[in-house]
């Protein structure tokens, strides 16, 4: 799946854009599948809110966003349901986790909408970045850190070509992170996947194959 | 590990703030109003049988009038002046609220009636004909071809009644059973003179609809044809089939025309518009009724959605689709909807069933479970149901997404 931007701007940004400068926002990219993207974003120039245009959570901004053949202006919400299950998966800044749900309970509530991932895979990944002694945790229980983890194993819990980042290491410690980029980066390759990882600071988690500042 | 069942995640996340006791109000309001519904369906509907003579419900009256000319002093001596000209005819054919008519068509030629086993009973009798359409009864053996000896009769149950409340107490003689009648042959003797017939006549049945002696309509034509071959044809009385007697149109009509009819049989179509009256007020209720109970669910839907927003609109983050959602609401709350209509459904069968075995000691014969006209008010108000309860899932999916 090939992801192309043609000169997105976001509408609350656009009087302003013109003084970064910027290799994303107004700019014509063309992502290849397989592809590992880095997007070095400083504080207040709307690396988040590029995130949200991708999955299509936003979409005041002009310009275009094709991921192959969904144009996501044009999109509707079964198309969109359809692009987030099966083909772009996502890790946000604020994890997004259900709190009310077990540990487990967030996972099987994204495994069982493609069942595409063994119960037993769960269950293996959850134990390699440590949080399988949670998984009857609430999620509003566990430390941030943990959350972080649970919604690392969750995007990887459904098919995807694309895995987009957003600060996906924030609260973790140099072991953790090391565990959980060697889990994105083994499933990530299994499912033939590009990764888009969105950071503050410059870094080298992945090998990427192109860095862009935003 | 433990298994989880995706629907049970989902109603985890959706349905954790939903109010049981709106679902019960609702569900509650919806089956007292489809019960209502219902029942207002089947009054109306159980009248329109009885007053359309659908089924066979004489003794109450019923839409088919008998009607003759009001014989006058005038009239009397102007031998053919009560019957009914073929002009006439057409113009109570066209009168307002007149569906059918049928000549009720007399004997032209003497019956000589005697019982011989009752030595001594004999009588001058008349005969009468109408159209079988008209025949509220139409018993096994109700037929007759020249050369047939045997005459089936039906006799108007007032007769008997008559003889058996009036003549037989007074004159101390015994009263009859309509079987008994039934058991007895009559001789039958026609024409005068040099050239008469003998046939064996026999009661089969009983008429609440026509006052009068019938015989099989072939049976007087061939008498009038054999023995009155002059004299033209033409009915003394008529009988009508009456979509509303009721209507002043054809009470004038009749006024107008000076003809007279039993006007005890009007009566029981004044009750009709009582019936409709309330019919259609309880119908009314009904609606107001279901009305409420749709509101009142499709609120707590609402509410129960709103409820749940930030769960939803996580779950479509994730890739749940919209449609999926809304099937998910569906398959949850349908069933509740078909079980209180369900419910409805078997209040009024019941009540369909308690209401036709009660009346049938007062003679009147109703189905016995409801009919089409109660399974469609059923159908169009679970559909209507269905309709806004779906829209409005889909609305508020769609506002809280």
């Amino acid at each position: 799946m090939r992801l192309s931007i043609e000169h997105i701007v976001p509408i609350p940004m656009k009087d302003r854009i013109s003084e970064y400068n910027s290799r994303v926002w107004n700019q014509k990219l063309t992502f290849n599948s397989g592809e590992r993207i880095f997007i070095q974003a400083p504080s207040g120039t709307g690396k988040t809110t590029l995130i949200h245009f991708l999955y299509g959570l936003r979409n005041d901004y002009e310009g275009k966003i094709h991921w192959s053949a969904f144009k996501m202006h044009e999109i509707n919400t079964e198309q969109l349901s359809q692009l987030r299950a099966s083909a772009v998966s996502v890790i946000f800044q604020d994890m997004r986790l259900f709190p009310e749900l077990t540990t487990w309970e967030n996972l099987e509530v994204k495994r069982r909408l493609t069942n595409t991932v063994s119960e037993y895979d769960a269950e293996k990944w959850m134990d390699r970045l440590g949080i399988k002694h949670k998984m009857d945790s609430t999620a509003s229980k566990l430390s941030y850190g943990e959350q972080q983890r649970v919604a690392i194993v969750r995007a990887l819990l459904q098919p995807f070509e694309w895995l987009i980042m957003d600060e996906p290491f924030s609260h973790l410690d140099h072991a953790n992170r090391q565990r959980a980029i060697a889990l994105i980066n083994e499933v990530a390759e299994m499912n033939k996947a590009g990764i888009l990882l969105a950071d503050l600071d410059d870094n080298n988690y992945f090998t990427y194959t192109r860095k862009l500042l935003l | 590990m433990k298994p989880l069942k995706q629907s049970k995640l989902v109603s985890k996340l959706l349905l954790r703030h939903r109010s049981n006791n709106r679902l019960w109000i609702s569900l509650l309001a919806l089956f007292a109003g489809t019960t209502l519904l219902l029942v207002a369906v089947m009054i109306w509907w159980n009248f329109s049988l009885i007053l359309n003579g659908s089924v066979n419900n004489d003794s109450l009256g019923s839409t088919f009038l008998t009607i003759g000319k009001n014989v006058t002093n005038e009239m009397m001596g102007k031998k053919n002046a009560s019957l009914f000209t073929p002009r006439q005819i057409e113009a109570v054919a066209a009168a307002p609220q007149v569906e059918d008519v049928g000549m009720l068509i007399s004997n032209r030629f003497p019956v000589y009636a005697s019982l011989s086993i009752a030595n001594g009973f004999a009588t001058d009798m008349f005969l009468e004909a109408v159209p079988d359409r008209f025949m509220d009864k139409r018993p096994f053996g109700w037929s007759w071809e020249p050369g047939n000896t045997q005459v089936p009769i039906i006799l108007s149950s007032d007769f008997l009644n008559m003889y058996n409340y009036g003549f037989a107490l007074s004159q101390n003689m015994p009263q009859l059973s309509q079987a008994t009648i039934q058991a007895l042959a009559f001789d039958l003797t026609i024409g005068k003179g040099g050239y008469t017939e003998h046939y064996t006549g026999r009661v089969i049945g009983f008429s609440d609809r026509i006052s009068s002696v019938l015989v099989p309509q072939s049976f007087i034509e061939y008498g009038n044809k054999t023995f009155a071959p002059t004299i033209p044809i033409a009915p003394s009385r008529l009988i009508l089939k009456v979509n509303d007697p009721s209507d002043k149109r054809f009470a004038e009509f009749l006024s107008k025309n000076d003809y007279t009819t039993n006007s005890e049989q009007l009566r029981w179509n004044r009750m009709r518009s009582v019936v409709e009256t309330v019919a259609s007020g309880t119908g009314l209720l009904a609606i107001l009724l279901m009305g409420i109970g749709t509101l009142v669910f499709i609120l707590f839907i609402e509410l129960t959605i709103a409820k749940a927003k930030q769960s939803l609109s996580l779950l479509l983050l994730m890739g749940y689709s919209p449609r999926y959602l809304a099937m998910f609401m569906l398959r949850r709350f349908v069933p509740l909807i078909i079980i209180a209509l369900g419910m409805s459904a078997i209040v009024a069968t019941t009540i369909q069933d308690i209401a036709s075995t009660r009346l049938i000691s007062m003679n009147i014969s109703l189905p016995d479970s409801p009919g089409l006209p109660v399974w469609t008010a059923l159908i169009l108000s679970a559909g209507t149901l269905l309709i806004f309860v779906t829209r409005s899932i889909f609305t508020a999916l769609r506002s809280n997404g």
